[in-house]
């Protein structure tokens, strides 16, 4: 492949491309992404590739292996175009069937269908599912368009067009007023306007400027930056290079979590082919602007999210966050100018200049505007990342994407991104997904993470995980995050085993406000959310563990037994096998029943019996 | 196969700041860092013995030591979590008999947890080898360590 | 020659050099902002936090530490507004409950205002202040210890827990330890969670204004106004 050396020849390929691909029938669309992955999708693709080669097919049908659907929990999952039949938890051996009947004869393999556990009826179409439809998909909607490994496919649905638009005839400050018309905000977490932040960089004194995609993403229960970056990398290469040459910088860096394999070969490779269609390199798009593109593997650290720890580990060292008297617009990577952006605002950026920012600005709220990509897990029946209009309630995603609690429990909160956010109830459901609204409420939408909790879930329990969590994972460099959330996690664990003072309550808020207003960077100050959040909306649950030494849900070991029920059980012995402490003693088919003194109160047994005879009081 | 430390080391030489990128194909391609690995990075690169050595310590990509054969990781993330991460974990010490982040007696197992590799949709997940097993449960577990034992004892088993 | 900018401290006028930090500017005029990491002559780092000030500016107050904060012209700086107090005051009782046998740490934690602190002792007596460690690099440039693993595993170390050649044995990380200046014999141990109150009447003296250098032991031990 040539150089492309302009606009009109950019434009010129792209619907020479689509012309090629006008008369194609039929498309096979295998979800790549890595949930699919782990439920071996990559069989069904191998499958498939082996029925169109070795079947008269060819040409009459096509495969594409994308990125991430979104809908993770029915994968593998095969769409059939263009009359968008949705296969869901496809095997391997269903293969076969799906190209016989519906490829070659058009007709539906009922069996494969979806069928919408609200209602108990099928659905044909992808486009029908409600999971689907109450999404504005604008951004993830396009990674099942495009074959990750596939200039020719992104370029085929109007990629890298943005850039040349800008290069050829939008100054650098034009395209600032653009983003900030289209009221961008930080997608990391933080949701600072982007155009400040671009425009502070340009103005910053310094030959040499940088701009950093960051796909470090570490909260737990979070994985749309992966979704984005592995499913369209283009589209994150477009927007820094857009973002570079509005700021003027000429080197940019992706820096992506190393438990990513898959998002790192995907961002290396779409920067080689990016190099070799001029879209990176020397005289980019004969527009005399240069500039190129490296990754960065992170080496397992949540604190490299934070903007001053990341450029630390960029730079070789230890990811220590520094403080931010000075900012990083001014004094950055290497101490020079330097913005950074995460993997999602990057691909919005394309998206405005091709829409135009009132496109952007007309999604959403008053100061949160355009889209948002979450990732729904926990106890909901529909789990996977889905794209929400800023000002969606919570509830719809809960209720309609998320179709409700699981097995029936009903829904008690949710929790919001991630170790910095906080826990909402479910009567604050109607509250929108929005920046502000939700940080006021005492949590935030961070970078996305959506967890939802039903009855089963303690919340003093959550309180602590997240604690633990963020004792791990501080770098241990100032004392209210070393020492004042360990004192936190110190407290909170007293109150799970039933060591609880009621004056401790006021203890927690108290230091919890001292680490948020005291601790060196965003991290730190952020770590009290869960515990101050879940103290202010599940008292209850606190007071319950401290004045009656009782856990509502049942999750906390040390304040409830494990009995087998004499009544229920039938002497089975799976529990006995599934035990790994040797705790439960009985002989086959005979009452089995549970020492004590050996007990850990894992759950195991719980979770094993088919009979509900383990009892937990 | 593995690439040697000079291979490694080629171009990247007396450039402080490839520091962590080096350490990351030392890793990969060796199973750990050893300590003539991080004085020979020390020296290539030109950074101090005492920075390299933090470096390795800081982040969990980084080993010390020698991992097992076969490395079960179990995740915690937050979804993980409330749908029941704790007694996988609990299984998986009580079966190993080792500690998080340890090594079997024997060098066949290593057992490690990861605060969240992002499959949260599928919660829980663990990952034995690199490949992922999503929806897992206590039971499966058991039966994919000794599905794991059993191919070792009958000289099938390959990590 | 030193460009000046004019800043105020709590209320007093005072002529900063440009370039340095809020607390050396203070500290020159003899205005004691409490503060353990920061050491004349090295890098700050921002880690005890005990130096918080209420930086403010165009009507709003933002909490910061005074040693990474440069003084700029016009800054109006209040290191003893109630709320900075408060927080002060809890981040001293958790030094102080960490280490309980540091003398230096006791007299911190009294002038900040912790009389009976509400957690359980602790005998770490590191708390990670990072004076050793920075002398060794940046004074004597030995790297030959370092802050090593992180979270609750960060800890002073050698590399690979074996002293290395380049320690010249030069004792400075010793000498600047705030562990090092002899214990209070007062009954300060762990679980013992009261002061023997020797070093609080030195401290609430009649005569000690917020603000004032009291001449702290750890000020004493270490020249803390040896730029003056």
């Amino acid at each position: 492949m040539p150089k492309i050396a302009s606009f009109a020849e950019l434009k010129a390929f792209g619907e020479q491309i689509t012309a090629d691909r006008d008369n194609e029938a039929i498309l096979m669309t295998v979800c790549g992404g890595p949930g699919c992955q782990a439920t071996r999708c990559h069989e069904v693709a191998a499958e498939l590739r082996k029925e169109l080669d070795s079947t008269s097919l060819n040409g009459k049908a096509r495969l594409r292996v994308t990125g991430c659907h979104g809908f993770c929990e029915q994968g593998p999952i095969v769409v059939i175009d263009p009359s968008n039949i949705f296969y869901g938890q496809v095997k391997p051996a269903d293969v076969k069937e799906i190209v016989d009947r519906t490829v070659r004869k058009g007709e539906v393999v009922e069996r494969l269908l979806y069928v919408d556990p609200s209602t108990g009826k099928t659905v044909l179409t992808e486009s029908e599912i409600p999971f689907y439809k109450a999404q504005t998909p604008t951004l993830l909607s396009q990674n099942r368009r495009v074959d990750p490994w596939s200039m020719e496919d992104y370029l085929a649905i109007g990629g890298y067009a943005a850039l040349a638009r800008v290069l050829a005839e939008i100054d650098p400050e034009k395209v600032i007023s653009r983003i900030e018309a289209s009221g961008l905000r930080g997608r990391g977490g933080g949701g600072f306007p982007t155009a400040a932040k671009w425009a502070a960089c340009r103005a910053a004194h310094g030959e040499e400027k940088y701009v950093i995609c960051n796909a470090d993403e570490g909260d737990p229960g979070a994985f749309m930056d992966r979704g984005v970056l592995e499913g369209n990398p283009h589209s994150v290469l477009e927007g820094m290079i857009i973002g570079a040459w509005a700021i003027g910088a000429n080197e940019g860096y992706i820096y992506v979590r190393n438990e990513y394999p898959m998002a790192v070969e995907h961002a290396k490779q779409a920067i080689n082919q990016a190099r070799e269609y001029g879209f990176l390199g020397e005289d980019i798009l004969g527009s005399g602007m240069s500039f190129d593109i490296q990754v960065a593997r992170g080496g397992g650290a949540f604190v490299c999210g934070e903007s001053t720890a990341l450029m630390a580990s960029l730079e070789g060292k230890v990811g220590e966050p520094r403080p931010k008297d000075v900012h990083t617009v001014e004094h950055g990577l290497w101490n020079r100018p330097t913005t950074l952006n995460n993997v999602e605002t990057w691909a919005n950026v394309p998206a405005i200049i091709n829409n135009g920012a009132a496109w952007f600005a007309g999604m959403g709220t008053d100061n949160s505007k355009g889209t948002k990509i979450l990732a729904l897990t926990g106890e909901v029946k529909n789990t996977g990342l889905v794209e929400v209009a800023f000002g969606t309630p919570i509830r719809t995603v809960v209720e309609e994407i998320g179709g409700g609690g699981r097995n029936g429990r009903a829904v008690k909160a949710v929790q919001t991104g991630g170790p910095s956010g906080g826990c909402l109830p479910e009567s604050m459901f109607d509250l929108p997904v929005d920046f502000d609204v939700l940080w006021e409420k005492g949590s935030m939408i961070g970078s996305g993470g959506l967890v939802v909790m039903d009855e089963n879930t303690c919340m003093v329990d959550i309180a602590k995980y997240f604690l633990k969590f963020l004792q791990d994972e501080s770098c241990g460099k100032c004392v209210p995050c070393r020492i004042g959330v360990d004192r936190l996690l110190e407290i909170v664990t007293d109150i799970t085993e039933g060591r609880g003072r009621p004056e401790q309550i006021e203890l927690l808020k108290e230091l919890g406000e001292t680490v948020a207003q005291t601790a060196l960077c965003g991290l730190g100050k952020t770590a009290p959310n869960p515990v101050l959040s879940t103290l202010r909306y599940f008292a209850e649950e606190y007071e319950a563990h401290i004045n009656e030494n009782r856990c509502p849900a049942g999750v906390c070991t040390e304040l409830v037994e494990y009995s087998i029920d004499a009544r229920t059980c039938n002497g089975c012995g799976a529990c006995l096998k599934a035990c790994p402490y040797a705790a439960i003693q009985g002989r086959k088919d005979k009452l089995h029943t549970i020492d004590l003194e050996l007990c850990t109160k894992c759950g195991i047994c719980l979770t094993t019996c088919n009979d509900n005879a383990v009892v937990v009081q | 196969m593995a690439n040697s430390l000079d291979t490694i080391l080629e171009g990247r030489r007396s450039q402080p700041h490839q520091l962590i990128e080096v350490l990351q194909d030392v890793q990969h391609d060796h199973g750990y860092l050893s300590r003539e690995a991080i004085d020979t990075v020390s020296e290539s690169l030109g950074v101090p013995v005492m920075e390299v050595y933090r470096v390795a310590n800081f982040y969990t990509a980084f080993t010390l030591e020698p991992r097992g054969k076969h490395v079960i990781t179990l995740c915690k993330g937050t979804a993980c979590h409330v749908r029941g991460a704790n007694p996988l974990i609990e299984q998986a010490l009580g079966l190993l008999d080792v500690g998080e982040g340890e090594t079997t007696e024997n060098g066949l197992f290593t057992l490690e947890t990861v605060n969240c590799i992002g499959t949260c949709a599928l919660a829980p997940v663990v990952v034995l080898n690199g490949v992922y097993h999503p929806l897992m449960t206590p039971a499966r577990l058991r039966a994919l360590i000794n599905r794991v034992r059993r191919e070792e004892e009958e000289g099938t088993g390959h990590a | 020659m030193h460009q000046n900018v004019d800043l105020v401290i709590d209320g007093s006028k005072i002529s900063g050099r440009r370039g340095e930090t809020v607390l050396d500017a203070a500290l020159r005029y003899g205005i004691c902002i409490p503060h353990l990491c920061h050491m004349p002559t090295l890098t700050d780092i921002g880690a005890c936090r005990l130096c918080i000030v209420d930086h403010i500016k165009n009507g709003r107050s933002k909490v910061t530490t005074s040693c990474t904060l440069l003084v700029q012209e016009g800054m109006v700086i209040d290191a003893n507004s109630e709320r900075v107090r408060g927080l002060r005051r809890n981040i001293a009782e958790l030094l102080v409950t960490q280490a309980p046998n540091s003398r230096a740490i006791q007299d911190i934690a009294l002038r900040c205002g912790v009389t009976e602190p509400r957690y359980e002792f602790r005998s770490d007596d590191c708390v990670l202040c990072g004076r050793c460690v920075r002398a060794c690099k940046e004074h004597y440039q030995a790297h030959a210890i370092g802050f090593v693993g992180r979270g609750q595993e960060r800890h002073v170390e050698y590399p690979f827990r074996e002293k290395p050649e380049s320690c010249i044995m030069c004792r400075a990380c010793v000498t600047l330890c705030p562990m090092s200046i002899t214990p209070c014999d007062g009954p300060m141990k762990s679980g013992e969670g009261y002061f023997c109150g020797k070093c609080a009447s030195l401290t609430q003296a009649p005569q000690y204004e917020a603000g004032d250098c009291t001449r702290c032991d750890l000020g004493e031990g270490f020249d803390c106004s040896g730029h003056l």
